[in-house]
């Protein structure tokens, strides 16, 4: 482990003011029949490259693959499982972002590894270790539409068992750190907190014998709420957005000493730029509370919610508080 | 108009391709925007036409002038930069706002618009304004120092333009405020900044449309919202939000949406139908207004049309059936 700049997961599709928008004209040209889905994937390989060079270039240690074959943070895992439909847009908690809800019709199964591939992809194309992200079995939960269970813990079972499959089989190709994203875990200003307990019943399914680095991922609000009881789940480090959770200060005291922080300190949604004496004084109080070793700083989400210039300058500025800090 | 169950349309409708051609190349510069706005002008005579043909009760003038309705007014606004693109949903995109200054209104936005739409019609046309919260929650801000700052300045600027509209004679003003019911904790601001744009509004129904949020928290706080109208999605969420109702009861006006905005299906009139037959259980036929779920601008042409359609052929059944026909 080493004090490090991590991305969190999505990343802008659309190119800097000017470029070519390839992956959209290409999507939109398979909807009136004038390109192949061969064609879609070309333009997806394109961006990947692009963007998995262009956090290197920023400075970014642990990278993504920026998720750009994802419709929305959702439906890429729920198509991918037997059991699903996908139905009506819903908007992505608090944000102007939308996704297709999953519809729970059948048992949910894994059938075939569903980002075995585009990480595979992502990795023989990176000069940097790819994180895998995935949407955690809460989240996905949560927010779709259960029409078959009629009981949540059952259907929490079946897709930490689905997912930890997943998990499984991307850690045994060699992904170094693979990320369960569980935003539905915090509390999003004006709804209740998650279901910590509900969530605690399955996680050790969804990280057993998995041989990877595995980070549970909160952002978009406070998980404080939940108390250091969040601690006590398997996982090897645990993602705290202290944006829009500015109370998650007060769990860092629990963290125990052998898991990583990663901590949300950017703002992925503002395109004002932090100051980097501002942000560096942040992973300085950190610091006094966790080794900075085991501090991995971070934007507070994932960044499509950003055009990309301000993407860049982001993941360029936490570089440079890395660089400010050690 | 008769005295209940109006069929309506939330706001936008689709854009006809010789417009998006026409937009791409007055972005490249390929043509002025005297000759852009004449193609705008067409279409939006051939949509007041369309709605007022097919017995829409209250008309849109459907915004083919507008890209998004956030960008829309920032653009006529001093103090905002256009912003990037930033994702929607799926593969659609839109430019997200940056506030980089005091904010100051020059000159009314909508007004002409409306007196050219109205001028066509002898039915009324809304006008359409997008709310303070919403301008504040879909944009960015590298300006003001707190939410509450940035959402009242923008209350006085849209409390001008309906001054203005009302002024010109709209009937029916409509602000929309889909991004309310995202933060319960900000719903008293919303609430606070819809006061300042509506307190003026004397003779005037006013509309608020709220979209893809949490109703069951929102709910029945929400009837705090200072309009006469909510308008909602109610399709889309298969009609849950009227059971709430049977507890609280709904206590305005209700836009009720009977047809899904985002999918290709065209629904029956009968879905519609029962659609209605389900709300008047909950909300009398002098408080309802009929409508799609949402802004048609996603649809071709041909679908915004076929679902227009089954929202008057639907209301139309019902009206029949308790004896407002």
């Amino acid at each position: 482990m080493a004090f490090q700049v991590t991305a969190i997961g999505s990343y802008p599709r659309p190119p800097v003011e000017g470029g070519e928008f390839r992956l959209r004209k290409t999507l939109q040209g398979l909807d009136r029949g004038e390109a192949t889905t061969d064609d879609v994937l070309a333009a997806e390989d394109e961006l990947t490259r692009e963007i998995l060079a262009e956090q290197a270039g920023a400075g970014v240690d642990l990278v993504t693959d920026g998720q750009v074959r994802w419709d929305d943070p959702l439906t890429r895992m729920a198509e991918g499982l037997d059991g699903f439909a996908i139905g009506g847009l819903v908007r992505f908690f608090d944000n102007n972002t939308y996704f297709r809800q999953p519809v729970v019709k059948g048992p949910v199964r894994r059938r075939a590894p569903i980002l075995l591939e585009e990480l595979a992809f992502a990795a023989a194309n990176s000069t940097r270790p790819v994180k895998a992200v995935l949407c955690g079995p809460y989240t996905l939960a949560s927010l779709s539409a259960d029409e078959h269970h009629g009981d949540r813990a059952a259907l929490l079972r079946d897709l930490a068992a689905a997912l930890r499959d997943e998990a499984r089989d991307l850690a045994a190709a060699g992904a170094p750190v693979i990320q369960f994203d569980e935003p539905a875990l915090a509390r999003i200003p004006g709804q209740p907190p998650g279901d910590l307990e509900a969530f605690a019943a399955v996680a050790p399914t969804l990280v057993d014998g998995v041989d990877a680095t595995t980070v549970l991922a909160t952002y978009f609000g406070d998980v404080s709420a939940l108390g250091s009881a969040l601690f006590d789940l398997p996982f090897d480090g645990f993602g705290l957005d202290f944006v829009a959770g500015p109370q998650n200060g007060e769990l860092v005291p629990e963290l125990p000493g052998d898991k990583v922080l990663q901590a949300g300190i950017a703002d992925g949604r503002a395109t004002r730029l932090e100051a980097v004496e501002e942000l560096a004084g942040r992973v300085n109080d950190l610091a006094e509370l966790v080794s900075l070793e085991r501090i991995w700083i971070a934007p507070s989400c994932g960044l499509e919610f950003l055009p990309r210039e301000a993407a860049q300058r982001k993941l360029r500025r936490l570089a440079e508080v890395k660089e400010a800090v050690t | 108009m008769t005295e209940g169950l109006w069929a309506t349309q939330v706001g936008s409708l689709p854009k006809p391709p010789e417009i998006l051609a026409a937009r791409s190349d007055h972005a490249k510069g390929r043509i002025t925007r005297a000759e852009l706005r004449g193609l705008e002008r067409t279409a939006t005579e051939d949509w007041v036409r369309f709605q007022d043909e097919i017995g829409i009760d209250v008309i849109v003038d459907g915004e083919q002038y507008r890209g998004d309705m956030v960008a829309f007014f920032a653009e006529e606004l001093e103090g905002f930069r256009q912003g990037g693109l930033v994702r929607s949903y799926g593969n659609r995109y839109y430019r997200k706002p940056v506030v980089t200054g005091e904010l100051r209104r020059t000159h009314p936005i909508t007004l002409e618009w409306w007196e050219f739409a109205q001028s066509l019609t002898e039915r009324p046309v809304k006008g359409m304004l997008t709310g303070p919260y919403t301008i504040c929650d879909w944009s960015f801000d590298e300006h003001y120092d707190t939410r509450e700052d940035l959402v009242m300045a923008l209350a006085e600027i849209v409390r001008q333009e309906a001054l203005d509209l009302a002024a010109a004679g709209a009937k029916f003003i409509q602000i929309d405020e889909p991004a309310v019911s995202t933060r319960m904790d900000e719903l008293e601001l919303a609430i606070k900044a819809l006061g300042v744009v509506t307190g003026g509004l004397d003779d005037v129904h006013t509309i608020t449309h709220i979209c893809y949020g949490d109703f069951h928290h929102a709910y029945p706080k929400m009837l705090e919202l200072p309009v006469d109208q909510i308008d909602l999605e109610t399709t889309n969420s298969n009609f849950d939000l009227l059971e709430e109702f049977r507890d609280h009861p709904f206590t305005k006006s209700i836009g009720l949406g009977v047809v899904d905005s985002h999918s290709h299906r065209i629904e029956s009139a009968d879905e519609v139908a029962n659609g209605i037959r389900r709300s008047l259980q909950v909300i009398p036929a002098e408080r309802t207004f009929v409508d799609p779920d949402c802004g048609l601008k996603t649809r071709t042409v041909d679908e915004a049309k076929r679902k227009l359609r089954v929202v008057v052929e639907g209301t139309r059944r019902v009206r029949e059936e308790v004896g407002l026909a």
